[in-house]
């Protein structure tokens, strides 16, 4: 392959793209903390008065603190896929930023790390927000499980950012964006336990919800951030399984993108 | 190349290039090699497949066969290390919207691991060089077609590199526009930075290399410094004269060429040709350029291979 394919990735590379989505997003922290911030408060009061009343309690949890951990997890895979797919593509396509990135030291892989860590950060900017409105509204166990919670997120959001770079790499227009979400991540909200247990699904449902990623990263968060009893064997299970589609979906996205940008 | 201390490494040695698109032979077995300090110019109409070395020189596109080196090694073997000794000006505009004109200098000296500290005193001097100062705040989309240029070329000085490759740096502006960015460029090479442009204008590739290769269909047709290529391709003047020609002008031993709606009648001494016309008929006299040099080596003006 070309120049870009056979060094050894440098941090400090990577770390100047991650410094460049930084340096554009810092003039937009305004509306961007409003909206990350105002979106769950939405959700939580329509949730916590409308289901809230009826469900009483869920998985051995009040309803409110089992729909947080379900939002942290469900903010981090928006923001983190919403940036690696719509804005990725935007300066990979678009505005050629990527081109000009390529013609300095910086590989594609570093390039690439750069998006995609750049992608997670605001995934866990967006949960990170979650948890603040949880604490004000009282749907945080323990926070000390959240705590611990935090680093199972970045997993999370590290996934859904590599598997929203494999839907880039392949994207001819915007469009295909738009099937991402309708059948990537809207599924992720519906089915993958955010606002209800997965088990209350028929089995074809329960079936592809245990695909979506999104589906093993609330089953380790849940318990974890409310301070319930954790099975070390199903957690690892899942963390397994995150990780590998995230490695998959990397190696996949990287591969497609040398292919387009060097052929 | 000729008179060069033979001991000296080219900067870049390309050999028997060739790159294909699926149907498409971008580039035909192309040979060539560019001294440190000297100024190259790739010459050819559109399509003639300059980009496409410039992209291979820059490991951005690899070659289908044939030999490439930059500093004496592989691109690909070379990698990071080659990336920092060349400063690329592509020849669409990617600079950054999203970034101020000053941020977009700083966050591409960050592409080249260069400190902040240094950063901070070189970015206002490039600025400077490139008459950017005042609007370093401005946004890039408040830049007008030769400041965004400039920018491009400021970019590319980021890390104070050897070789400067110009994929057609003032195409598309304005004369006064072009004058600063040719004296900026002449600048560069005096300071013994070597350089490589593509273009398609005669009058750039004039004044600006010392050696200028033309290209068409992907080959190289002939290469050398501008007034050598004159010499050996027409002769000091050319004798345009538009048709219909006059009746019964002897054309004995005159090399014409016939571009449509004229005929170019190349002499050493324009009476050659004007003494054989009758009082009356209309024509031009001009020095012979590397117009005339591309038109009889591919029979076609330059600005219509598109």
């Amino acid at each position: 392959m070309s120049a870009s394919g056979d060094t050894i990735p440098v941090n400090r590379y990577s770390r100047a793209v991650w410094r460049r989505n930084a340096t554009v997003w810092r003039k937009l922290i305004g509306p961007s903390l409003a909206t990350n911030v105002l979106d769950p408060l939405i959700f939580l009061f329509a949730f916590g008065y409308g289901l809230g009343a009826v469900i009483d309690r869920v998985g051995g949890l009040n309803y409110l603190s089992f729909v947080v951990p379900g939002m942290m997890c469900y903010a981090a895979m928006f923001a983190a896929s919403f940036e690696s797919t719509v804005s990725v593509y935007a300066r990979f396509h678009m505005q050629r930023t990527w081109d000009a990135i390529l013609a300095t030291p910086v590989t594609l892989t570093e390039l690439m790390l750069g998006e995609m860590s750049w992608a997670a950060t605001k995934g866990m900017f967006a949960s990170c927000c979650v948890i603040a409105v949880g604490t004000i509204w009282g749907g945080i166990g323990s926070f000390w499980g959240v705590a611990a919670a935090l680093p199972v997120l970045v997993l999370g959001a590290v996934c859904f950012a590599c598997t929203g770079l494999v839907v880039t790499a392949h994207a001819q227009s915007w469009d295909v964006f738009s099937y991402f979400f309708t059948f990537w991540v809207t599924p992720m909200f519906m089915f993958s336990g955010t606002f209800f247990e997965v088990t209350r699904f028929p089995w074809f449902v329960q079936v592809i919800a245990w695909v979506l990623p999104m589906t093993h990263l609330i089953a380790v968060v849940r318990p974890v951030a409310a301070g319930l009893p954790v099975d070390p064997l199903a957690t690892a299970g899942h963390l397994v399984y995150l990780a590998a589609l995230a490695s998959a979906a990397f190696w996949l996205a990287r591969r497609r993108f040398s292919a387009r940008l060097f052929g | 190349m000729e008179g060069k201390v033979s001991t000296a490494t080219p900067v870049i040695a390309v050999e028997a290039l060739e790159k294909r698109y699926g149907e498409v032979h971008a580039v035909r077995g192309v040979s060539f090699s560019i001294w440190p300090g000297t100024c190259v110019g790739l010459l050819g109409p559109n399509g003639a497949g300059k980009t496409t070395i410039m992209r291979m020189i820059m490991a951005l596109a690899q070659p289908t066969a044939g030999r490439l080196s930059l500093f004496g090694q592989a691109p690909s073997a070379l990698g990071r290390t080659m990336r920092e000794r060349v400063g690329l000006v592509p020849q669409e505009d990617n600079l950054d919207p999203d970034l101020s004109v000053r941020q977009n200098l700083e966050v591409y000296g960050r592409y080249f691991g260069r400190p902040s500290l240094e950063l901070a005193e070189r970015v206002p001097r490039l600025l400077e060089f490139m008459q950017l100062g005042e609007r370093a705040g401005a946004q890039v989309m408040q830049l007008s077609g030769g400041m965004k240029r400039r920018l491009i070329i400021a970019r590319a000085l980021i890390a104070d590199p050897e070789l400067i490759i110009l994929d057609e740096p003032t195409t598309g502006l304005d004369p006064q526009a072009r004058v600063l960015i040719w004296r900026r460029l002449t600048d560069l090479k005096r300071e013994g930075k070597t350089l490589l442009l593509t273009t398609h204008y005669m009058d750039e590739a004039q004044r600006l290399c010392d050696r200028i290769i033309i290209i068409d269909g992907g080959k190289v047709l002939d290469e050398g410094p501008p007034r050598d290529l004159i010499d050996r391709h027409t002769r000091a003047y050319v004798v345009e004269i538009p048709k219909p020609l006059p009746t019964g002008l002897d054309e004995a031993g005159l090399e014409r060429n016939d571009i449509g709606d004229a005929v170019l009648y190349y002499a050493n001494d324009p009476v050659e040709v004007t003494r054989r016309l009758p009082p009356q008929a209309t024509y031009t006299t001009r020095l012979a350029n590397l117009e005339d040099v591309f038109l009889r080596l591919t029979g076609h003006g330059l600005r219509e291979g598109g």
